[in-house]
């Protein structure tokens, strides 16, 4: 059984729609990638998973089944005792996930008593043994010491710390290393691979980067206007990307082997031009190899283990 | 913190010495002296001359200084002119009374104005907020001794629900210990005295606190809802925190930083409130005393009552920034 099945969700924001039936799952001890560029819902997928998403004016339908139970229909409180103990969450900025007035080992402490019922002298132990682990050096200073005080790098490190802190089942990282500088993002990478292979735990992680998700994940779902266009494993994503969004966005990667003067291919338009998913495809007003099939209605997602949702892909492949 | 707290220490001090200065200045620079009020309009030069020599007015200007300095360290602005008595003991008489309503102001404003912000942000658009935000324009809008008159005409005249003035019914016994009245009823074990007191307070309270009340209404709730949407605020959330733990240690501690700077500036602002609505209610603080010195340029009683009110001010700063300090990590600056 998947640790988190994910089934037509749909948010949308007043009349605006953000996911469009986004379906995916995630197993026990596996990473997942979600890619997409800006504004295609990768986030929005996550927050509402996590149930973070605000109550007034956001419709949020479908399914996102945790071990078989629909976290979208548990009550508040339930969901947030769940939340952070069962399934925890990696944000993008980590110096505004921060609170700047609260100490850091206070941060990571009221999780401990908040699902592990740690208080007082134990709860400390545990906050510098998380610290350690993260690999953030004299770790009993630094539990005294606010977020100002520490590096990027260290930041996102206690973020991850809080994370992990109740042994998530399902860790979601949502850009964990887009505000950090490259030598920065491999080790955070490289923490999180370590920490989910010695742990168990299931990550998702929520990137841009194809390069990201190359290293580190096991299957991939490709997402565009707020809908999964192309799911694989990893490996077969990168050999034979099938959909033409895929394709795109594999292209316009820079890449050193061609000549230095040889111009980027970036995907024309922009994630605005689309139409709706239900009379066509969202992304055939950017797509090169456009026709009229495109636009009769919902395009089905073909395929099985590496599934896509394009109607022309056997010329594109 | 320690050092934090001993720099901003060694600012007072020099406030406070520049401000000495400003106000030796000032007087200086008053057309009309001193002597000129003392003495009858018929009198002599020689005579003006012989009182100039008596209040050491002939005196080179840094002595003159001096001597203001160190008579100001003792407490010793001189006698009243319209009274004849040292204007520390006027002082002393009624400051607590201001200090009480002030107090009793700041409360109200405080206790009422933080919670209502809060309530009003998280039910934002709706009755509440609407409520809240409406009026406080109107506090705010209200001149306080006009709301102050409006009280004491439909409280205390027409419905007689509150007494019209003073600060104590008469007849009353009273024994004096810090001079704020409901304090002193309790700390006596006089409980009569103390209700008594207490609802003599309420009306020039109500009105003193309006417009304090009102700000801190508005910057709470704008404080709050800047808050609630930090990451910050999703990561606590993130976690599974209660909603208590949330709203106390990371909405509210962020939300206090903007109220905590208000609070301060308006505490001095109280005062001048305080003249007005003290003559509404004859609640026989500083107020009418310090009407009277103006209009009849009793300089040594303007002089004590600034000083006073100017060293109040420098204090409640310093209280204000120490806060500051220590709900704000990044304020305590390491140099």
């Amino acid at each position: 059984m998947a640790l988190l099945e994910v089934e037509d969700l749909r948010v949308a924001f007043g009349g605006a729609t953000a996911v469009d039936g986004v379906d995916f799952h995630v197993d026990q001890g596996q990473v997942v990638g979600l890619v997409g560029e800006s504004g295609c819902g990768k986030s929005v997928t996550s927050l509402a998973v996590m149930g973070l998403l605000p109550r007034r004016g956001v419709t949020v339908t479908g399914k996102a089944r945790f071990e078989g139970v629909d976290l979208l229909s548990l009550p508040r409180s339930d969901m947030r005792r769940r939340r952070g103990s069962d399934l925890a969450m990696v944000f993008q900025d980590p110096l505004s996930s921060l609170n700047p007035v609260v100490k850091i080992g206070t941060q990571i402490t009221e999780v401990l008593e908040r699902h592990r019922g740690l208080r007082g002298d134990a709860a400390v132990k545990e906050a510098e043994q998380l610290l350690d682990r993260v690999g953030i050096p004299d770790p009993r200073r630094r539990l005294g010491e606010y977020p100002h005080q520490l590096s990027g790098g260290m930041r996102q490190r206690v973020l991850i710390a809080i994370a992990v802190a109740c042994a998530p089942r399902l860790l979601i990282a949502d850009e964990p290393t887009t505000a950090l500088d490259v030598t920065i993002q491999a080790q955070i990478l490289e923490l999180l691979k370590d920490l989910v292979d010695s742990e168990g735990t299931a990550l998702l992680m929520i990137t841009h980067d194809l390069g990201v998700v190359a290293g580190l994940c096991d299957e991939v779902n490709v997402l565009y206007s707020g809908r999964v266009v192309e799911s694989a494993p990893a490996r077969r994503l990168f050999a034979e990307p099938t959909h033409p969004y895929t394709v795109g966005l594999l292209n316009s990667i820079p890449r050193l082997d061609l000549p230095i003067h040889e111009p980027l291919k970036p995907i024309r338009g922009s994630i605005a031009d689309v139409i709706r998913w239900k009379d066509g495809c969202a992304f055939a007003p950017r797509c090169d190899r456009v026709t009229e099939e495109c636009v009769e209605g919902e395009p089905p997602l073909i395929g099985t283990a590496h599934a896509h949702r394009c109607v022309m892909a056997e010329e594109v492949a | 913190m320690l050092r934090y707290t001993v720099k901003r220490l060694l600012q007072l001090a020099v406030a406070l010495l520049g401000l000495t200065l400003l106000l030796f200045a000032w007087f200086k620079a008053l057309p009309g002296g001193p002597e000129n009020r003392m003495l009858p309009d018929n009198a002599t030069d020689q005579q003006r001359e012989a009182l100039r020599q008596a209040l050491g007015l002939d005196e080179p200007i840094w002595s003159q200084y001096g001597e203001f300095l160190s008579r100001l360290v003792h407490l010793d602005f001189g006698s009243s002119l319209s009274s004849g008595r040292p204007v520390a003991t006027e002082l002393a008489d009624r400051l607590p009374a201001t200090i009480e309503l002030s107090l009793a102001a700041m409360v109200i404003a405080i206790g009422i104005g933080i919670p209502l912000g809060y309530l009003a942000a998280r039910k934002r658009g709706s009755w509440l907020d609407f409520g809240a935000v409406s009026g406080s324009l109107v506090g705010i809008c209200i001149p306080v001794f006009f709301l102050a008159a409006m009280l004491k005409v439909v409280f205390a005249q027409e419905l007689a629900w509150l007494p019209t003035a003073f600060r104590l019914s008469p007849g009353l016994d009273y024994t004096e210990v810090t001079g704020l009245r409901v304090l002193d009823g309790i700390i006596t074990g006089e409980l009569d005295v103390a209700w008594d007191a207490f609802l003599h307070l309420v009306l020039p309270a109500i009105a003193l606190a309006s417009i304090p009340l009102a700000v801190i209404t508005r910057i709470t709730r704008a404080s709050v809802l800047e808050v609630v949407g930090e990451d910050y605020v999703r990561t606590a959330d993130a976690k599974g925190l209660k909603p208590q733990t949330i709203r106390g240690r990371h909405v509210m501690k962020n939300a206090m930083l903007p109220v905590v700077t208000v609070i301060g500036l308006l505490l001095g602002s109280l005062f001048s409130g305080a003249v007005l609505t003290e003559s509404v209610f004859a609640f026989g603080g500083v107020g009418s005393f310090i009407y009277q010195a103006t209009t009849e340029r009793d300089y040594p009683a303007l002089m004590g009552f600034i000083l006073i009110i100017a060293v109040f001010y420098v204090v409640l700063n310093l209280i204000v920034d120490l806060s500051y300090g220590f709900l704000d990590p990044r304020v305590r600056v390491r140099s």
